[in-house]
């Protein structure tokens, strides 16, 4: 059965042909409660709301979000921040992307190296700093 | 005795160990290790918001201060610990211009200093050579570098198509001066950049500097003693007190140089009844627009260091014919991570729900920015003081903040926003949006302790000492007496290492 913060979570970040849905998402229901502590937000949400259609469940969270505008964020900061740090949806990046799913450091990146012919037009122009 | 070990109090050390003096640097975080960096781990974004957030009271370290920001609507953005701001910085690397320090003679706004940029210019080209900077000679935008440049770091796509754009509207560009090793500095023990993008949760290859890996080991290995989590609660006269652990110290001093920010220093002399009227007045941020453009093509944005790339200092000469007085710099900012895309960055965050997908692939890796950073005018009433209610864990008084956005800085940030706009248009996004002033742009503290010859209107004298306390020498960017509109490390190192000169020498010939 889908629980209401996985439902939330659906919401917010709902699957289609290439993304996963948040809330299905192994470990990220749990650390989204761990960061944004959400029962308020849940106790305030409408009977049935894991199981309401997509288009009800949206309705409710932006009602939601203009009554508690501050937890409302926490709650969204710390589901963006699971869903992008999670295994699968780098696996996502990287396929649609070509942002390689390992961390920035010990391989870095590669870029072409600074053409300093880039600095033609720049080299013909006169100093222009004032001397004091 | 030095307060602080970030960037001016590294600097301050080095120069007085040097001159066979014994100094203790006390500072309220402890060492960093970069080399176990955020950036080796999958979810290195999680620590921008968490462990490395830019904002202390969101961070909470238990090195951390808390700093009331309720009445200002740019909020603090500052790191403790040995390295300091620097542990968290863009490294971006740039001089004040002569003219910086004449702006009153000049323009007739705002102040001289009591110094010129002449008798900084030794003190910038040590800077440059223990730091190790990357760029290039013969900007026409500024005076000719003495110091080496190791090769400018790549453009990528995003800032080689405003470079263009720049060239097609005559206006000026150049690669970044960057406090980043293009090539190794084995000595050092630093590697050169391999270009992996978040330099500020800290480098693993120490190749982006900063106080702790490019100005500590060599101030350690001239004989200064740093001692890690002591936090100073009081200055007296020839001593400090300060917590370590539970334990209240004092330690005698013949000299006490604050290093602490311009916002830890104006604390602690307010809470030592030193410095005078001035103390903690003339608060001066670097106000700052951020100018977003979205690319159809993939622009590889999350390559190379985020805040070093390039920059336009075609308007930053003062001209009132613009319709303000003084300049402004446009700086290029590469891309973030998935994380920080989704967040807005600087923007506004993507929407949640059924269109997010859609505005995640728009954006990601396709943004380049611009920065509009506007020179602030020292103001008496943008201030830091000290809050009545707030507390550190050691008891001692929270800064407070209160700040008002000057009207000539908010038309300068307007002008830039409509010339960043047109850049970027210029160089091909489809789509520009705007931050007007950056909240979170709370990094820059300056002119609350300013040097002045009237201890009336300044804190301390042309060699930094207090003018009620000249024992104390103060050498953070609270000293400034005009903003500029660059970055302003490098000016506060050559400030720190021009007074600790001047000390050292005081000291030796018994006249301090």
């Amino acid at each position: 059965m889908t629980t209401p913060l996985a439902a939330l979570l659906d919401t917010l970040l709902p699957g289609d042909a290439d993304w996963p849905a948040a809330g299905t998402l192994e470990g990220v229901v749990e650390q989204v409660a761990a960061d944004a502590a959400p029962a308020p937000l849940l106790a305030a949400l409408p009977a049935g709301f894991a199981t309401a259609d997509a288009e009800s469940r949206e309705a409710a969270l932006r009602a939601l979000e203009a009554a508690e505008p501050a937890a409302f964020e926490r709650l969204v900061v710390a589901a963006y921040l699971a869903y992008y740090t999670h295994d699968p949806v780098r696996a996502v990046l990287e396929r649609l992307t070509g942002y390689a799913a390992h961390p920035p450091q010990p391989l870095g990146y590669e870029l072409p190296p600074f053409d300093e012919s880039l600095l033609e037009t720049q080299r013909k122009r006169a100093p222009f700093w004032r001397d004091a | 005795m030095i307060v602080g070990a970030g960037a001016s109090g590294a600097a301050a050390a080095l120069v007085l160990a040097e001159a066979g003096l014994r100094v203790v640097c006390l500072e309220q975080g402890g060492w960093l290790d970069q080399r176990a960096a955020p950036s080796l781990e999958a979810g290195w974004e999680r620590a921008l918001q968490t462990t490395f957030h830019i904002n202390p009271n969101i961070r909470r370290l238990p090195s951390d201060y808390p700093v009331v920001e309720a009445d200002t609507p740019i909020h603090p953005a500052l790191y403790t610990g040995v390295g300091g701001s620097t542990l968290r910085w863009g490294a971006h690397f740039p001089r004040m211009r002569p003219a910086d320090f004449r702006a009153r003679t000049l323009d007739g706004v705002g102040e001289d200093w009591p110094l010129a940029y002449q008798d900084l210019e030794p003190f910038y080209d040590r800077v440059d050579e223990i730091t190790g900077v990357a760029g290039l000679h013969g900007d026409p935008a500024n005076p000719p570098r003495q110091a080496a440049r190791q090769r400018p770091l790549p453009l990528g796509p995003g800032p080689t198509r405003l470079a263009a754009a720049f060239d097609r509207l005559g206006w000026h560009w150049w690669p970044s001066d960057a406090a980043v090793l293009t090539e190794a500095r084995a000595a050092d023990q630093r590697s050169a950049c391999n270009l992996c993008g978040p330099c500020g949760v800290g480098c693993p290859l120490h190749a982006r500097a900063s106080a702790d890996t490019a100005w500590w080991p060599r101030a350690l290995a001239a004989g200064a003693e740093l001692r890690t989590h002591a936090r100073v609660l009081r200055i007296e006269r020839g001593r400090v007190l300060y917590m370590r652990g539970a334990e209240l110290r004092a330690q005698p001093a013949r000299a006490i140089v604050l290093a602490a920010s311009g916002l830890g220093t104006p604390r602690l002399l307010l809470a030592s009844g030193l410095g005078g009227w001035a103390t903690g007045r003339h608060l001066m941020h670097h106000p700052t627009a951020v100018i977003t453009g979205l690319f159809e093509e993939s622009l590889d944005g999350h390559k190379g260091p985020f805040a070093c790339a390039l920059y336009s200092q075609e308007f930053i000469e003062d001209d009132p014919a613009r319709g303000f007085r003084r300049g402004y710099q446009m700086q290029a900012l590469r891309g973030g991570g998935p994380v920080q895309t989704a967040l807005g960055g600087y923007m506004a965050r993507l929407p949640w729900g059924r269109g997010h997908h859609a505005a995640f692939k728009a954006t990601f890796g396709h943004s380049v920015s611009l920065t509009v950073t506007a020179e602030d005018p020292p103001d008496a009433e943008n201030r830091v003081t000290l809050d009545a209610a707030v507390t550190d864990s050691d008891g001692l008084p929270a800064p407070r903040l209160s700040y008002r956005l000057d009207a000539n800085a908010r038309t300068m940030l307007d002008h830039g926003i409509a010339r960043a706009t047109e850049a970027l248009r210029e160089a091909g996004a489809t789509r520009v949006m705007v931050n007007p002033l950056v909240a979170a742009a709370g990094f820059h503290f300056l002119g609350t302790t300013r040097m002045g010859a009237d201890p009336r209107s300044s804190v301390v004298d042309d060699a930094c000492r207090v003018h009620d306390a000249p024992e104390v020498v103060v050498v953070d960017g609270g000293v400034f007496v005009t903003a500029g509109a660059v970055n302003p490390t490098p000016t506060i190192q050559a400030i720190a290492l021009r007074a600790a000169t001047l000390l050292a020498a005081r000291l030796k010939g018994g006249t301090a």
